[in-house]
């Protein structure tokens, strides 16, 4: 073997001499002619003889130079040099498919990343590729995620096998409070000491959370992370042995989590677990469970484990019955379902565009083709094969996608930082928004890829095997419409998919432009909303926290500036909770069957504030909501739904809980206007209000309208009562609007930025076609203009072609881009319809752009000099 | 003309490796003594000798040198190499058991082999 290869290197350096074959030929003739003389024949018939004997000479030349080890390698630089010739000789040209092709594939190679971060790459900890997020989930129904209780996750951790770590973690909101620095809410997560070692972080200050902090009666202590560090203690070195109260109860800061640490998700403190005798009921489902897996155990395998003993635990304990188990990684845990979906989207969305490049490309090649005929023809003349000529074509085009992919790169980056920073606000921490390996394998596989499909047709064109022909044609192919059919289906198909192309992105914008204009009576921009939760352990029952916010709402009302303020369980447009109703002398037995209303907890003086008019009977006064006074407003909508064709005043009904228990019978005092409280959805359960004093709720948004910022005010005014009470997400009505649409609004600039671009590329496309055809046809023009033809006729001639093109391309697109637009408004998160005259509105758009582009050249057609364009050559 | 028997595919290398084991050959000289010793059944294409030939070269199993030949002409002389007499042992077990094989299955006396 050894030798066998030096032997061979030794050849790919020192190559055989031409000659040398030549003269071993030489030698092997003369004998033969030597002995076919020695036959009888004279010298000359020999010879002859002898040739044919040996058969081609060239041929064997040629397979003898074949024989040796790598002699390709010379004709494919041979095949590059003329590639890059090829290139660059034609400038301009090339330039314009470099641009388009740096477009498509850049665009791609960026959603690409983005997919490959959110759908697939692993969550970036050590381990990450190994972290799985562990919930329960309910096997009847709705086969929704539950959070562990803690004997389960017990049970689980010392049964199951196919993990090296498996902790969990509570997750919730905390106070952080302390003498001489204002309370503020955190993220908190209590957890299991390995939380910190799972992923091998440490802290950098301190220690983070160890086993002896999780025995009962150990002293409290807190981890607290890098931003509340900083911004909380303005990052001063001596935090480590601070006391705080976290919820009221003491605890000591025990160390300080690196920058960028928040794991698992968004965590700003982490506290032990402590076990206490409500954490061991079985009922109490608080935990998220997270595990390692062992090196080489799969997902799937650990999902069979752990529902093997999840089916145990359904057998042995009544409250488990019909829980199983889900083992996810994080990609599929907290980017499934819809964002999923909307991901998936974008990269058919780039797909297209893609598409439409190389149809782009391939067009412009294929005009191309027909001036390069003339060299191809000679090439093959000369003796190059057709598959030669074929494979420099295409190693021509993989060259141009290559270039223009670099080009594409730079753009992808500038893309994806506009991204990474456009979703800052509200991603999970811990997707990060890179390029990795896959990522460039995916990017150069795209390069070849579209060079191929976009030079094959053109190639295989320009390399047609009649020589003669061509040679032969040196007049002009007058009215000749060679290859027409190819790029008119291009043209087609490029408006086809643009078409679609701009539906979803008018999907998407329609959306938000809906989203953005409900409840046009709210002065959005003259609200303040913040939310306000009152602790269970110093607000124990309704009644102390009734009595806190009937001593909030005066001092609410005399900040300086506010013209109105009311307390609410969901400022506008913010989401409802929803309970079932029984109307009354209607009763419905079983609890599935009833409808769900949808129902906001609010102070007398809300709609006021909001600016949201009673048509009919009263606001709620100081008494409502008190026992024997319960009341509630409906809206005129929820009315109509609900006693259709009635007088909604005076009517009773009741509402029921989870545990099934009904509420006293509510009596309905006024009917306020229609207004949308849930933005996500396409039909809103209706939706009614009652007072706050009917149940004592503890999570309550004080909304006030001032035009000044109150919100300093709001605070004082919360904090004179109690001064451990943060006040969180406190937002002007406009920003917390923006927030809920923010998902529309970016991703309808991306699919808009897709479809604009589709919709530039293909009417780029069918003018360079128009203009193409138009410039071959320069003769013929000519001579129907000297001949009388008029303007009309000409722009006729020239654009009947363009627009029978835009025709059949958007009848097509418009037959794909209904089914989609069915899809995408079926998803909640668009929830929208798109109507004949949206579809209308886009068609003709696109069919005047279109019709603009095939008339740009037709004009020129239209001035040109009779004489002279006869004369063209 | 006798009739020939096209070869079968890598045979030729064989062939030209058992031809060149006696002693140092030129092409032609190959050719004419796979011929004779064929009893003219073996024609020996020129176009796919010398091809065969320069693979054989390229891989290391024989090698060639100029010398001169019997007529005192300059001629290219193939000599097997220490590898190539191997690579001719192996070939030629693969063909015995082959060959015998084959006759197994058309039913023939198989001859004691070799």
């Amino acid at each position: 073997m050894i030798t066998e290869f030096l032997t061979r290197l030794r050849f790919l350096v020192f190559r055989k001499k031409r000659s040398e074959f030549d003269e071993e030929l030489r030698f092997h003739l003369e004998q033969s002619i030597a002995m076919k003389v020695a036959g009888g024949l004279n010298a000359g018939e020999a010879r002859r003889q002898a040739l044919i004997d040996f058969g081609g000479v060239e041929r064997a030349r040629e397979q003898c130079e074949e024989q040796r080890p790598g002699w390709w390698a010379g004709l494919l630089s041979q095949d590059l040099r003329c590639a890059l010739r090829g290139i660059f000789a034609h400038r301009w040209f090339s330039g314009a498919i470099i641009l388009t092709l740096a477009l498509g594939i850049g665009l791609n190679t960026m959603v690409f990343t983005l997919v490959n971060a959110v759908l697939f790459k692993p969550v970036p900890q050590p381990n990450g590729n190994r972290l799985v997020s562990v919930m329960e989930r309910n096997l009847k129904g709705d086969d929704r995620s539950l959070p562990l209780s803690y004997p389960d996750f017990v049970d689980y951790r010392t049964q199951a096998t196919s993990y090296e770590f498996f902790e969990a973690t509570t997750d919730q909101d905390a106070v952080m409070s302390e003498r001489g620095n204002p309370p503020q809410q955190f993220h908190l997560d209590r957890c299991t000491a390995g939380i910190f070692s799972m992923v091998e972080a440490k802290a950098i200050l301190g220690r983070g959370l160890q086993e002896s902090d999780e025995q009962a009666g150990a002293p409290p202590v807190v981890v607290i992370g890098y931003n509340v560090w900083k911004e909380r203690y303005a990052g001063v070195a001596g935090i480590v042995g601070r006391q705080v109260q976290v919820d009221g109860q003491p605890a000591t800061i025990v160390g300080v989590m690196p920058k960028d640490f928040r794991f698992p998700h968004g965590v700003d403190l982490w506290m032990p677990l402590i076990p206490n005798a409500d954490l061991f009921k079985r009922e109490n489902r608080l935990l998220r469970g997270y595990a390692i897996l062992k090196p080489h155990v799969a997902v799937k395998n650990a999902q069979t484990e752990l529902s093997g003993i999840s089916a145990r635990l359904a057998r042995q304990y009544p409250v488990n019955k019909d829980l199983g188990i889900s083992v996810l990684t994080f990609n599929d845990r907290f980017n499934g379902g819809q964002i999923r979906i909307v991901f998936l989207l974008m990269l058919a969305g780039v797909g297209f565009v893609l598409l439409i490049a190389c149809a782009d490309v391939a067009n412009m090649m294929l005009s191309r083709s027909l001036n390069r005929q003339r060299e191809m023809s000679i090439r093959s003349a000369l003796g190059a094969s057709r598959w030669r000529i074929v494979r420099q074509l295409l190693l021509e085009s993989v060259l141009l996608s290559a270039l223009g992919g670099l080009m594409g790169l730079g753009l992808a980056q500038g893309g994806i930082r506009w991204f990474d920073l456009a979703t800052a606000p509200i991603r999970p921490d811990w997707i990060h928004f890179t390029m990795n390996f896959p990522v460039f394998g995916y990017f150069a596989a795209l390069c070849i890829f579209s060079g191929l499909l976009f030079g094959i047709a053109p190639a295989l064109r320009s390399s047609k095997p009649n020589p003669i022909d061509v040679l032969k044609d040196g007049a002009h192919s007058v009215g000749r419409r060679r290859g027409g059919w190819l790029s008119s289906v291009l043209v087609m198909f490029q408006f086809a998919v643009t078409l679609v192309l701009l539906t979803g992105a008018g999907m998407f914008v329609r959306s938000l432009l809906v989203r953005l204009a409900v409840n046009p009576s709210i002065p959005a921009d003259r609200i303040t909303t913040a939310r306000l939760h009152l602790p269970e352990d110093r607000y124990k029952d309704n009644d102390a926290r009734i009595h806190f916010f009937d001593q909030l709402l005066p001092r609410l009302r005399s900040i300086p500036g506010a013209s109105h303020a009311a307390i609410a369980s969901a400022a506008p447009a913010m989401g409802t909770a929803d309970q079932q109703i029984e109307l009354e002398h209607q009763p419905i037995a079983n609890p599935a069957q009833r409808p769900r209303i949808s129902f906001v907890a609010q102070s007398p003086g809300y709609f006021e504030t909001i600016h949201v008019p009673l048509q009919q009977g009263r606001d709620f006064t100081d008494t409502d909501g008190t026992p024997h006074h319960e009341a509630a407003i409906v809206t005129r909508d929820a009315a109509m739904r609900l006693w259709p064709g009635e007088n909604p005043m005076g009517k009773r009904f009741r509402l029921f809980d989870e545990k099934n228990q009904p509420s006293a019978w509510i009596t309905i005092v006024g009917v306020s206007a229609d207004m949308v409280q849930e933005l996500q959805t396409n039909d809103p359960r209706p939706l009614l209000f009652v007072p706050y004093r009917q149940e004592g709720w503890d999570n309550m948004a004080l909304v006030v309208d001032a035009a000044t910022d109150p919100l300093p005010s709001m605070r004082q005014a919360v904090q004179s009562l109690d001064g451990e009470l943060p006040l969180s997400e406190p937002f002007r009505l406009n920003d917390a609007l923006d927030q809920l649409v923010w998902f529309l609004r970016v991703f309808g600039r991306v699919f808009a930025g897709f479809a604009l671009i589709g919709m530039l590329m293909a009417s780029v496309g069918i003018y360079a076609v128009i203009a193409h055809a138009t410039e071959n046809r320069t003769q013929e023009i000519g001579v129907r203009i000297a001949l009388g033809a008029n303007l009309r006729n000409i722009l006729a001639l020239v654009m009947a072609r363009g627009l029978w093109q835009i025709s059949v391309g958007l009848v097509v697109g418009l037959a794909a881009a209904l089914p989609l637009a069915h899809f995408l408004g079926s998803a909640p998160l668009l929830a929208s319809r798109f109507s004949a005259t949206d579809f209308l509105a886009i068609a003709s758009m696109l069919a005047l752009v279109g019709v603009f582009a095939c008339w740009l050249p037709a004009r020129r057609a239209t001035t040109l000099d009779p004489v002279r364009a006869i004369r063209y050559e | 003309m006798p009739t020939s028997t096209d070869l079968l595919q890598g045979t030729l290398d064989l062939l030209i490796l058992q031809t060149l084991a006696h002693e140092p050959m030129h092409g032609w000289g190959i050719a004419q003594r796979i011929q004779q010793v064929s009893r003219e059944v073996l024609q020996i294409g020129q176009g796919s000798l010398y091809p065969a030939l320069y693979r054989l070269e390229y891989k290391g199993w024989i090698k060639a040198e100029w010398g001169s030949s019997e007529n005192n002409r300059k001629a290219k002389f193939y000599r097997l190499t220490p590898t190539g007499a191997k690579q001719l042992q192996s070939e030629v077990e693969t063909w015995d058991r082959l060959s015998a094989a084959i006759a197994l299955v058309l039913g023939r006396p198989v001859e004691a082999s070799r």
